[in-house]
């Protein structure tokens, strides 16, 4: 979490269904363009399948699921960001597109509002203001919980228990 | 001359009846000469009658040669009328119809010139007659000139003859066989002179017949003059509805000239319009032309813009591909441009892991990302460009299709306008001929109508000209009609004067009848007295003295009967004078009965000409285009009605010709009168001296037969036989009585 704390700065911009979102970089191992993605079966609604990446299986988020959106076909510009989650766990996200590079300032980014409490609060690190643009800082941690990723895989319990 | 004495008693005796006789004769001679003077006077009356006669037929022929003067004017004015009226006839063949209404006309005054060619010829017929008789009355007057120039003869001979008695009486006293045979002469003489009385009685009773039938040819010359007048005055009414007929063309010929004259204005205004219609087609066939030569550029253009839209859509299509080409390489580097941008975000990431020494490898690759972004964005502009200039390309490839559909439609109707077109050009060629024609033909009828006009406004002129010699003529007819009055009133009185004449004639014929018989008594006397003479001659037979003396009276006798022959040839010359005057006559006579008959000829035409003038006059509201032909007609007869007024001319100079030899005729009947009124008063002082005479020769005479020839026989028996013969032919002439 320090190590967050000090690279907290730098971020990796991407939008779902409109909205900007943010992840710490030194979270980020690396990012590519959506190939080929391998279905599994009994997997949850939000992943996609597999896909061989650098040597590894690495299983697909895909984030509009996630979120409670609606699938959209890939494009030239839809993106796998692939991260590093707890005890090194590495999952890929499917955004809609994802280009930048930014540097936010700490002060910048602000809790998310108790009215925003409930799933959605809990997936929030922070809402960033950069011009006129409203970016949402991802809580990576909740967003890729592995209980729920697992409860996904086994009884959705495991999910509740861990939170 | 003891027997004188005794004489003179027979002469009481005797001479008594004798005597009384002689003074009836002589105042029967009397009453001849008196007669005679009346004939002359009335033959003078006749003369002067003739002359009246004359005069009235020169004024009468003046009347005429002014109506033939006026009718050849007239004949002028319609031959220049028939002149002008042959342009009409040019111009309206119609006229030809009314040739026949002016022939129907016409036949009314046939008829009248047919009633006047009768009644010339009724003329020639009694001009012949009078021909006849006056040859007739030539050869009386020869047998009175005869018989007179005898009468003459014998009566001077009986006068010298007496004249020589009486001297040789007077001579021989005593010569009673002289005297005796004197006697005998004297009653030969007698004989001579009751035959002579005969003659002349019959010679006049010839002339009286003559006279008679002189007066029937003047009673049959005045009926023809009368005729004639009828004629005339029939031949004037003719010329005078001639006249109102001229007068009515006149009125028609006037209207059909307004008439022309609207026509002519309506024909140019239709002659304008046609020209008008024929500038207007010329008009719209060359903008039909123009039209037509547009519709083919346009039909070529649209050929032309036809290929430019199969090209245009060609190469709409083609930019269509390479469109499409192009939108494949804009994806291509869209796609280069995004895998840089995330070649450029991975190496970012690298570098902020490798902390500060990372540092500068991260600012490349952040710009490395900021131009990939904007290759990015360049090639979405692009695709965005290339997207709508596809759609435009397809737009426009759509368009050229539909402006090929629409510019092949347009083709097939721009070519079947120009068929079309085509087509109406055709037509309006042939209506721009038509049209054409039309003016042209308006133009020439524009012209024959103006020369119709003319022609027509000529027309109405004329006949107005001949309206006015028309009626000039109607007043000369009327001026011939009153002189042919004047004329028929002179034949009356010249009528009544020569049965006047006739009665005188008569009362001649019945003293010399009463003469006649008177002669007979004195011959009867007279050869009484030759018996006893010749008793007488037998008792004077020897009285030669008495004989020679007697013979000398005889030779004198001779002598004065020559000089009686040779006044007798002159009389005879005379008479053969008139007889070549009557002649003359019967030849002027032939002429006028050929004039009479050629003018019956040109009667007849006249009629028929005139018969067809009165029609046409009646006809006369028939259309003006009639009136040349009637005009042409009214020439026609004018002619000859010039050719008919000369002959009437002709006739009337015959006439006049006739009138005056009827007055020569007439003064030589006078100069006949006159020598018979001479010879009666010579037989009157012829008849006392010639009775003293005879009285004394007779008284002598008788005296000696009764007592004488008693003495002579007694005297004489001595002397010779021959003498006792005769003295017994005295005794029976002495039982005789």
């Amino acid at each position: 979490m320090t190590d967050g704390q000090q690279a907290a700065d730098r971020f990796i911009l991407f939008t779902v269904a409109g909205t900007t979102y943010a992840v710490h970089s030194h979270d980020v191992h690396h990012m590519e363009m959506i190939e080929e993605v391998t279905r599994v079966p009994n997997a949850p609604p939000f992943v996609d399948g597999v896909v061989f990446s650098r040597g590894h299986v690495i299983p697909v988020v895909n984030l509009r699921a996630r979120f409670g959106f609606e699938r959209v076909p890939h494009t030239l510009r839809t993106r796998l960001v692939v991260v590093q989650a707890a005890a090194g766990r590495i999952v890929g996200l499917i955004a809609d597109e994802a280009r930048e590079f930014v540097v936010l300032p700490a002060h910048a980014i602000q809790p998310p509002h108790d009215t925003l409490a409930g799933l959605s609060g809990r997936y929030l690190q922070g809402i960033a203001s950069v011009g006129d643009r409203m970016i949402l800082v991802l809580n990576l941690e909740r967003v890729l919980d592995f209980g729920a990723i697992a409860a996904a895989g086994e009884p959705p319990v495991a999910d509740a228990a861990s939170a | 001359m003891a027997g004188r004495p005794r004489n003179t008693n027979g002469r009481v005796n005797n001479g008594g009846a004798q005597l009384a006789e002689a003074h009836a004769m002589r105042s029967r001679a009397e009453h001849v000469t008196g007669a005679a003077s009346s004939i002359a006077r009335i033959a003078g009356e006749v003369f002067a009658g003739s002359e009246e006669q004359r005069r009235s037929l020169d004024e009468v022929l003046s009347g005429v040669n002014e109506m033939t003067a006026s009718l050849g004017e007239t004949a002028k004015q319609a031959e220049s009328v028939s002149g002008s009226t042959e342009q009409v006839v040019s111009s309206m063949n119609e006229l030809a119809a009314s040739v026949e209404q002016i022939a129907g006309n016409t036949t009314s005054l046939a008829t009248s010139v047919a009633e006047t060619a009768s009644s010339a010829e009724e003329t020639t017929a009694s001009i012949r007659n009078v021909t006849s008789l006056t040859q007739d009355m030539t050869t009386a007057a020869q047998q009175v000139t005869v018989s007179i120039a005898q009468l003459a003869s014998s009566t001077k001979s009986i006068g010298r003859d007496t004249d020589s008695l009486a001297t040789s009486v007077t001579e021989t006293a005593a010569g009673i066989e002289e005297m005796s045979r004197s006697i005998t002469g004297v009653a030969d003489n007698a004989s001579e002179l009751a035959s002579a009385s005969e003659e002349t009685s019959s010679a006049i009773n010839e002339m009286a017949a003559s006279i008679e039938e002189v007066g029937a040819m003047t009673e049959s010359l005045s009926s023809a003059v009368e005729q004639n007048a009828l004629a005339i005055e029939q031949m004037s009414r003719s010329i005078q509805s001639v006249a109102a007929s001229g007068r009515k063309i006149t009125d028609v010929a006037t209207g059909a000239a307004s008439n022309a004259t609207q026509m002519d204005r309506s024909m140019q205004s239709v002659a304008a319009l046609a020209k008008q219609g024929d500038e207007v087609t010329r008009r719209v066939a060359r903008e039909a032309e123009d039209g037509g030569q547009s519709v083919q550029k346009s039909i070529q253009g649209m050929g032309r813009l036809r290929e430019s839209m199969a090209e245009s859509a060609t190469v709409m299509r083609e930019m269509g591909k390479r469109t499409n080409e192009i939108s494949g390489i804009v994806d291509t580097i869209n796609l280069i441009a995004e895998r840089t941008n995330l070649l450029s975000l991975n190496a970012s990431i690298e570098a902020a892991r490798a902390g500060d020494a990372g540092r500068g490898f991260a600012v490349v690759a952040e710009e490395i990302r900021n131009l990939a972004d904007r290759s990015a964005k360049a090639t979405a502009d692009i695709a965005a460009i290339i997207r709508a200039l596809q759609e435009v390309a397809h737009e426009a490839v759509a368009s050229a299709n539909d402006g090929l559909r629409i510019a092949d439609e347009s083709n097939a109707l721009a070519e079947s306008g120009a068929a079309g077109l085509k087509k109406m050009m055709g037509g309006l060629a042939e209506v721009t001929t038509v049209v054409g024609h039309i003016a042209r033909a308006a133009d020439e009828q524009r012209t024959a109508a103006q020369a119709v006009v003319v022609a027509v406004n000529g027309t109405a002129e004329q006949a107005r000209l001949v309206a006015t010699s028309t009626a000039e003529q109607a007043t000369t007819a009327n001026s011939i009609v009153q002189s042919t009055g004047q004329m028929r009133k002179v034949a009356q009185e010249v009528m009544k004067a020569v049965a006047e004449q006739g009665r005188a004639a008569r009362d001649i014929i019945k003293a010399s009848q009463s003469t006649t018989r008177l002669a007979a008594q004195v011959r009867r006397a007279s050869s009484e007295q030759a018996s006893s003479a010749a008793q007488v001659t037998q008792a004077t037979n020897a009285i030669r003295a008495g004989a020679a003396t007697t013979a000398r009276a005889l030779a004198e006798q001779v002598t004065a009967s020559e000089q009686i022959a040779r006044s007798a040839g002159a009389l005879n010359r005379t008479v053969t004078s008139v007889s070549q005057a009557m002649n003359e006559q019967a030849t002027a006579t032939a002429q006028v009965a050929a004039s009479v008959n050629s003018m019956r000829r040109e009667s007849e035409q006249a009629a028929r000409a005139l018969k067809e003038q009165s029609k046409a006059v009646h006809e006369t509201s028939v259309a003006a285009q009639n009136t040349s032909k009637q005009m042409r007609l009214i020439t026609h007869a004018n002619r000859e009605h010039s050719v008919v007024a000369a002959r009437v001319l002709d006739q009337l100079r015959d006439i006049r010709a006739i009138t005056e030899r009827n007055a020569r005729g007439v003064s030589e009947t006078q100069g006949n009168t006159e020598d018979l009124l001479k010879m009666a008063e010579a037989l009157v002082a012829s008849l006392p001296g010639e009775s003293t005479n005879g009285r004394s020769a007779a008284h002598g005479r008788t005296a000696t037969n009764g007592r004488v020839g008693a003495d002579g026989r007694a005297a004489t028996n001595g002397r010779a036989g021959t003498n006792g013969t005769s003295g017994k032919n005295g005794s029976s002439g002495k039982n005789g009585r």
